[in-house]
């Protein structure tokens, strides 16, 4: 057993993407105020087993180390999350990581999220700003409604609301909370209303806003505290209406 | 007008699973249970009520359009909703993932029950052709017999505690959806709401489980012979 001395880790690793996973265990010496990126980093330049045997450094992906690029994002003691706010201190032990297991594995902890980054684009995720002529300046936008798109905006597609949904599956298209929540942040904007057909279309189909099932479990794991839910009802009010719009004035 | 996609099809119908569920088959449960619940007011009203729907012109057609396809339907895509769910609600446990569990368990529950209870009601009613008035005096003395064991009555309860479940949950789920209530607080008020809807269904339900098995009665048609 670790006493306050040590850390023990518990680490899911897998060398290749289509190859096999196993487990290994380390015991570090404690540091203050250690994070889970620190321990992995501490593995890094020490790369030994609890049993002693030299492997190779565990992969993992890491940025910003503040908890706001979301490249960190993991499984700690079975919940999604970052490592770099998952503190050790807070930590039970032995501190179990594992990587997300809703997105291709690239190595150990390191997986591909391309898949919401590709859904962003399907929703056209942005505001043009350009064209072919000057769009001009966009209208002012009241202070209440800038709070509200400024919570949206922090979201940092990170993955864990889609590890965490039960509708969200590798063998699936399913696009998630944060898409959604995204495609009304764009719609909420002024300029960016101008697309909301084409945002609206686009998750109006196989995987998009119908195939949710209500689990609500995206709003609990959100690191960010974006209300997810309220996008999703909010996007379910927006395709209801551009349904019966494609249905009866088309 | 452009053609239709796979995805606007797949979207289209999972739509009108939604929709269903409401209208017409919660409605339908509504008013089952609803009218049902006369027999704890008094036999004859029971009685009446049965006659009288019974005795409606193109009750077959009205059944088969309005509650057999409607709640078919339902059904297949419910299943094939639940067979694509990943559960997780051990690893992530919110009370909201395991109302989403239990929507899909119940579901599966009501299906089940509903073969049985359609099986021993409309299916010998049809079979031994006891159409207009000598329906109810039929269906009356299955009923006497369903609930004169603990078998029947456990049978009973399950199927009315997983419909109702199932039906105030969904109501939640579909205001969710079509994007009835939205932001928290109403999604919190809302919920209130439903608890208290599927109660009182529930309790008409099983206050009508009570009556049967307590006092259980026979009855005569209420015209003899009539055409
Ligand atoms: C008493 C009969 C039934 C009633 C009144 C009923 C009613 C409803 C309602 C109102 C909804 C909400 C729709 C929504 O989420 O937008 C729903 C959802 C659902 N129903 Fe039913 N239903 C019945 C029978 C069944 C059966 C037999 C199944 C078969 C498995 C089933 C499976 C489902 C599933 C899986 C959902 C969840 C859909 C989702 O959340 O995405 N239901 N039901
Ligand atoms: S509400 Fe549930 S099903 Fe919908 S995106 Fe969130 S976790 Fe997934
Ligand atoms: S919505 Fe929240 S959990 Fe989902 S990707 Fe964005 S920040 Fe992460
Ligand atoms: S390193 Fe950026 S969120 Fe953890």
């Amino acid at each position: 057993m670790p006493d306050d001395k040590t850390i023990h880790l518990k680490i899911k690793r897998q060398d290749q993407p289509d190859g096999k996973s196993y487990w290994e265990e380390f015991e570090l010496p404690r540091k203050p105020r250690a994070n889970v990126i620190s321990c992995l980093m501490d593995i890094q330049m020490h790369p030994i087993t609890r049993e002693g045997k030299e492997v190779t450094p565990v992969v993992w992906e890491c940025n910003c180390l503040e908890e706001v690029c979301g490249a960190c994002t993991m499984v700690i003691n079975g919940k999604v999350r970052q490592a770099c706010t998952a503190l050790v201190d807070a930590l039970p032990q032995p501190i179990v990581l594992e990587p997300m297991s809703k997105f291709p594995l690239v190595r150990d902890l390191h997986v591909d999220r391309s898949r919401m980054f590709e859904n962003l684009k399907k929703v056209k995720a942005w505001i043009h700003i350009d064209g072919t002529y000057d769009i001009g300046e966009g209208p002012v936008i009241p202070e209440k409604q800038r709070a509200k798109a400024y919570l949206l905006s922090e979201c940092m597609t990170c993955g864990c609301c889609l590890e965490a949904c039960p509708q969200f599956a590798k063998d699936n298209d399913f696009m998630g909370a944060s898409t959604f929540s995204q495609v009304r942040l764009f719609n909420m904007h002024p300029t960016g209303a101008m697309e909301q057909e084409e945002r609206l279309d686009a998750i109006m189909g196989e995987g998009g806003i119908a195939d949710c099932g209500n689990a609500q479990v995206c709003v609990e794991v959100c690191p960010k505290k974006i209300p997810l839910t309220e996008s999703i009802a909010e996007i379910g009010r927006e395709t209801t209406l551009q349904l019966l719009k494609n249905l009866f004035l088309k | 007008m452009s053609s239709i996609s796979k995805g606007q099809v797949h979207f289209f119908l999972l739509k009108m699973h939604s929709l269903t569920g409401l209208i017409p088959i919660g409605l339908f449960l509504t008013f089952h249970l609803l009218i049902n619940s006369l027999r704890t007011v008094g036999v004859l009203p029971y009685q009446w009520s049965i006659d009288l729907i019974n005795n409606l012109p193109f009750l077959i057609w009205i059944e088969v359009l309005f509650i057999y396809i409607p709640l078919l339907f339902h059904s297949f895509m419910g299943f094939y909703i639940t067979k694509v769910a990943k559960t997780n609600a051990l690893r992530y446990r919110y009370p909201r993932n395991w109302m989403y569990v239990l929507q899909r368990l119940t579901g599966a529950i009501v299906f089940v029950f509903l073969v049985y209870h359609l099986g021993t009601t409309v299916a010998p009613k049809l079979w031994f052709g006891h159409h207009l008035f000598e329906a109810a005096p039929f269906l009356i003395d299955v009923m006497n017999q369903e609930f004169a064991t603990w078998t029947g009555r456990i049978i009973y309860l399950i199927g009315i505690l997983s419909a109702t479940f199932h039906f105030a949950n969904g109501l939640w789920g579909f205001c969710m959806s079509w994007g009835i209530i939205i932001g928290p607080r109403a999604q919190r008020n809302a919920s209130i709401v439903f608890i208290l809807f599927g109660g009182a269904l529930t309790v008409l339900g099983l206050a009508t489980v009570l009556e049967f098995s307590l006092h259980p009665v026979d009855v005569e048609p209420s015209f003899k012979g009539a055409p």
